[in-house]
């Protein structure tokens, strides 16, 4: 019967007794060299190998995680950089935009100078837009002062005259296309003619007389005497001659000085030059 | 001895556990307490003098890495396992609910005896603050459990041990 009871209770005996030794660890401690350390360093030592290997895995498991996430991170901040340059090109290209228009405004105003003349800065907003005719349209109009038949420059040299107007924008026929025509003469030899524009793109030297002394290479300037371009502006250098041809005149093509195409302000002459008039008695 | 090699070897795997995967989770809390687990599913299916030494073992290895009171893991696991015994036996019941509310109840008590030997009863007034991460972490161990219990159901299977409640 003793025998039954202790079988049927064994569990709850034997927890109550390891509970009473627990009780007994926790009151009077574990102290290194005791019986009760045994287990716990025996313990210790198996599981530190495992815990090592657990811990180095971890390790590289929260290394690649942290990887990852750092990829993830770096993506979003490569993402941000990239938006960053872009916004800084953008920047940038404005900058350099900013010092071109700069430098070109400078030049033209040191243009406006030297002319000693009234003159008015424009920018360029278009071309011809069927592209039969040599013109641009400039985003300055009758409200700015400007008026039709006025000479139009750039820093480089001639550009052509104002044709239309309305209050805020012009065209201005190029010194190259085929209907304009400028008096100008070579500024070496004086040989004068009229610079004209070609259908199939580009100038010559009208009438200049076969004794004249044109060379290639020769600078060719206005005259001022068509009363619309002030005396002394570059038109462009003499590419070629041709002396073999029949007629009376040379066959003068000349080099723009202006590079058309990449025309962004203009200046126009609201007012001739005081020395327009000395030209014309040249 | 089967059943002692293999929850030996669950025992080492999940201490080892919980002593490294603090270094992966920041939050302590989200980490199942995995003995808890191991214990309950003694008290719960194995109803001898063995299994009752297994769990005063096993606390008694907890506190071989944790805490600074050698021997009061070792008295909450008996505890454990005591509580899981009775309630086998009053109820008659060993399924994955039981043995859910088992560790649910058991990861808190546990935490809360562990305060109160460890600091005082007085303590346990300051516990407030703790609760939070408490619950979590006897929530997670009671989700985590029927998975355990699955396993270590499969592991006996394989060691010939058997999976239900059984007086040795």
């Amino acid at each position: 019967m003793r025998r039954s009871f202790l079988w049927r209770n064994r569990v709850l005996l034997t927890s109550g007794a390891l509970l009473i030794v627990s009780l007994h660890l926790i009151s009077t401690g574990v102290h290194p060299g005791d019986l009760a350390a045994r287990p716990e360093s025996a313990f210790l030592e198996i599981i530190s190998p495992i815990d090592a290997a657990f811990t180095r895995f971890s390790d590289g498991a929260s290394s690649i995680v942290n990887d990852y996430l750092n990829l993830v991170h770096v993506r979003e901040e490569n993402a941000h950089l990239r938006n960053e340059l872009a916004r800084v090109k953008g920047d940038r290209a404005r900058l350099v935009e900013l010092e071109v228009e700069n430098r070109h405004l400078g030049e033209m105003l040191e243009l406006k100078d030297v002319l000693g003349a009234n003159a008015v800065a424009a920018n360029v907003i278009g071309s011809d837009a069927t592209g039969l005719s040599r013109t641009l349209i400039l985003a300055s109009g009758s409200s700015d002062g400007l008026r039709p038949g006025m000479a139009v420059l750039a820093n480089q040299g001639v550009v052509g005259k104002i044709i239309a107007i309305s209050p805020h924008a012009s065209r201005v026929l190029l010194i190259d296309d085929h209907n304009s025509a400028l008096d100008g003469f070579d500024q070496r030899s004086r040989a004068r003619g009229i610079v004209a524009g070609l259908v199939d793109d580009g100038l010559i030297l009208k009438y200049a007389d076969r004794s004249q002394d044109i060379r290639v290479g020769d600078s060719i300037v206005t005259s001022g005497l068509d009363g619309i371009f002030p005396r002394g502006l570059l038109v462009g250098t003499i590419k070629s001659v041709h002396r073999g041809g029949p007629g009376l005149f040379l066959g003068v093509r000349i080099e723009p000085a202006v590079d058309f195409r990449e025309l962004e302000q203009v200046l126009i002459v609201t007012q001739p030059p005081p020395h327009l008039d000395d030209g014309a008695k040249d | 001895m089967r059943l002692t090699l293999l929850f030996a070897a669950f025992v080492v795997l999940g201490l080892a556990f919980e002593s490294a995967v603090p270094h992966l989770v920041s939050f302590r809390a989200l980490i199942p307490n995995l003995i808890i687990i191991l214990v309950v599913d003694l008290g719960l299916r194995h109803h001898g003098v063995l299994p009752a030494m297994l769990a005063f073992a096993m606390g008694y290895a907890t506190d071989a890495l944790a805490g600074s009171h050698p021997g009061l893991n070792a008295f909450m696991m008996t505890m454990v396992f005591l509580v899981s015994y009775e309630i086998s036996t009053r109820l008659m019941v060993a399924n994955a609910m039981v043995g859910a509310t088992v560790v649910f109840f058991g990861v808190i008590a546990t935490a809360l005896a562990t305060v109160a030997f460890a600091d005082g009863f007085n303590a346990l007034s300051d516990t407030g603050s703790m609760l939070g991460g408490l619950t979590l972490e006897a929530a997670i161990s009671a989700i985590v459990a029927p998975f355990i219990f699955a396993m270590l159901a499969a592991s006996k299977r394989m060691a010939g041990l058997p999976g239900r409640a059984a007086r040795e």
